[in-house]
């Protein structure tokens, strides 16, 4: 488990991230959202001990991030994947890999299994000991990561892990971290891309120098958003807008073509209510959905309001 | 400090270089091309052309300065006759009223002595090493000094002219001796700052930071990936270069003249402290950097230090001598300690991953 506590870390005058406290529980995909310059890479360093907070704690497995005797530990538990895969490029994949094993005292035989399975699958075990310079963005990305979980971490943290990735490789990626997820891995993933924080992430927190929310990515679009439900008529009287004021637990109502989109507080009790009464109107219901708010919206609304 | 790890960091500097065939290269090619092939070129031109001829035999030894006012004399009226004195150190002794005849005196030491008022007859000197002998009121007559292998300046006990050989070597040893303390300096700008600016490029830093290794021991992987393929391929230039110097100049001198005290100190000392020093600098100045080529170039004030040993030899102000050897490789090991204390200080992670640009 990691438990933050009032993290904070300032470079001079800049105030990288503030005041940040949250708890990652064990086995869950953590994500932290934000614009650039929102502290979150700042924020995986400081939880990785790269560097040390200016004030605040932070705990992995009570393990505190700020003694240099626990350190050392912490970093034997952490794969991290930097925002660059900062790979050496003379070297072949298995060296690569090979030398962060030795790192991390992987003994040699299981360093070997290990890097022959992971090549294997990642398509790569003919091509060990080509350099990864001529490597793909892709397949670059794709070893940084084996790189990082050469070790079997507990935790793993991901800093952008499909940026500047192809669709194919990016599903790739992802796919691969709801595989972690499934061994009981906490994944810690720092990304600008909001449906795949969507996709995979458990819970979010979105930051701006400072938590701005955290929830699940469900719960913030509920939290932040009346519910929206659409009513698809065969026919819309012009009246109806009028007509419609008339229910109190609709807060906001508008009609985009042959539909009405309602704002209700609760719609597992509204809807039949609009629907009886759209009925007693001689109205036809055809069909009854739910919108829900994209990620997206919920970032959107939230960063805007968290730079006010 | 866990060594291990150091070694880890090492070997990959080491395997990334072997994949940069112009870093080899100057490896390799920069200490046989200054300390074989240019010595060499020296040499073989010198020995051809230059007249030798040597004195063999060192006859009527001459009084010079004054007899010391403290000095004593525990070898006082000796007469030792065919006798062998072998690999004894004669130092700080004083033999006086001594006549040594038909005796051998081989593998010896004599440094700070002062023979007085004494002969040595039909004697053989060889393989020994004769350093601030001050010879007073003595004769010496039928000596073999052939196999002397080093003398001090301060040392006349011959009326023979030198050969121009005898004035000309321990200069030119000299130089090619420079040639030996300057490459392994130089040679860590090319590996050093390769090592740390090209992971700074590459960002492959992070990364390595996030192992559970040490500031201390990537420090030490990094210093020892410049250090030892450095001294590596300048030991082999330095044995090398011996080899093949005493294969030119033993038909003209008639004994192997290498290695002597002299490089041999310089070799083991002087030229370690250097690099030791290159490789500092390099990792101070890899800091301030962004470009390989920027460091390397920079890294050229970093050999300043052996650069004015380097001037003062060829100026004739510094002689390379055991002492001299000594004083500087202690300079060096100082500025060493303080440059270590400067690196270890900008060696640490959050520096390395904030502050480095």
């Amino acid at each position: 488990m990691i438990i933050c506590d009032g993290l904070t870390k300032t470079f001079g005058s800049i105030t990288a991230i503030q005041d940040f406290s949250l708890t990652i529980p064990d086995g869950c995909i953590f994500g932290l959202l934000g614009p650039n310059g929102a502290g979150k890479t700042t924020t995986m360093r400081m939880l990785s001990c790269l560097i040390r907070p200016t004030a605040g704690a932070a705990q992995i497995d009570s393990l505190e991030i700020g003694k240099k005797e626990d350190a050392q530990k912490i970093r034997g538990m952490i794969g991290l994947l930097p925002e660059v895969p900062g790979l050496y490029e003379t070297l072949g994949a298995y060296k690569n890999l090979d030398y962060f094993g030795q790192f991390y005292g992987v003994p040699k035989q299981q360093r070997e299994e290990s890097i022959r399975t992971t090549l294997t699958n990642l398509g790569l075990w003919d091509r060990r000991s080509e350099p990864v310079g001529g490597f793909s963005k892709g397949m670059k990305q794709k070893i940084a990561i084996a790189r990082a979980l050469i070790h079997d971490p507990k935790y793993i943290f991901l800093d952008e892990p499909t940026a500047s990735l192809d669709p194919a490789a990016s599903k790739t990626v992802r796919e691969y971290i709801l595989e972690l997820k499934s061994r009981g891995d906490t994944i810690l993933i720092n990304t600008h891309n909001l449906s795949e924080a969507e996709r995979i992430c458990d819970t979010v927190a979105l930051v701006k120098n400072k938590i701005v929310k955290v929830g699940s990515p469900k719960a913030l679009a509920r939290g932040l958003f009346a519910r929206t439900v659409s009513f698809t008529l065969q026919k819309i009287p012009s009246t109806l807008m009028k007509d419609i004021s008339c229910l109190e637990f609709v807060s906001q109502a508008q009609v985009k073509g042959n539909q009405l989109v309602l704002n209700v507080r609760n719609p597992e009790e509204d809807n039949p209510r609009v629907v009886s009464w759209l009925m007693k109107q001689g109205l036809q219901v055809q069909f009854v959905t739910e919108e829900e708010h994209s990620l997206e919206d919920v970032y959107l609304k939230l960063i805007e309001e968290g730079g006010q | 400090m866990r060594w291990r790890n150091a070694w880890i960091v090492m070997r990959k500097d080491l395997d990334e270089f072997k994949k940069q065939k112009l870093v080899i290269g100057s490896i390799i090619a920069m200490p046989i091309v200054l300390g074989v092939v240019l010595p060499l070129a020296m040499f073989v031109p010198m020995v051809t052309m230059v007249p030798l001829e040597r004195p063999y035999d060192v006859d009527g030894l001459l009084q010079i300065g004054n007899l010391p006012d403290d000095a004593s004399a525990p070898w006082t009226n000796q007469t030792v006759e065919n006798a062998s004195f072998n690999a004894t150190v004669f130092n700080h002794m004083t033999l006086m009223n001594t006549h040594l005849s038909n005796c051998i005196i081989d593998s010896c030491v004599l440094e700070n002595t002062t023979v007085m008022d004494s002969t040595i007859q039909n004697s053989s000197l060889s393989s020994s090493y004769l350093m601030n002998v001050t010879v007073i009121r003595s004769e010496g007559t039928g000596l073999d000094g052939r196999y002397i292998l080093a003398v001090s300046s301060s040392l006349v006990f011959t009326k023979t002219k030198p050969s121009e050989i005898d004035l000309v070597l321990p200069m030119m040893f000299n130089m090619v001796l420079m040639i030996f303390i300057i490459v392994p300096a130089t040679l860590p700008t090319i590996i050093a700052t390769y090592s740390i600016v090209g992971e700074k490029n590459n960002r492959s830093l992070e990364p390595l930071l996030a192992t559970p290794t040490t500031d201390g021991e990537l420090l030490a992987g990094k210093i020892f990936s410049a250090f030892i393929p450095s001294m590596g391929s300048t030991l082999l230039a330095f044995t090398l270069g011996v080899v093949l110097l005493d294969v030119v100049l033993i038909p003209k001198v008639g004994y192997p003249l290498l290695p002597n005290i002299t490089w041999i100190l310089s070799m083991f000392l002087l030229a370690p402290t250097a690099c030791l020093m290159s490789v500092l600098a390099c990792v101070l100045v890899s800091s301030k950097v962004s470009d390989v080529r920027a460091a390397q170039q920079l890294g050229g004030f970093i050999v300043m230090p052996v650069v004015v040993l380097m001037l003062g030899v060829l100026s004739g102000f510094i002689f390379l001598s055991p002492v001299i050897i000594c004083v500087f490789a202690g300079l060096y090991g100082c500025l060493d300690l303080g440059l270590f204390y400067f690196a270890k200080a900008i060696f640490n992670r959050e520096k390395i991953l904030t502050k480095w640009t």
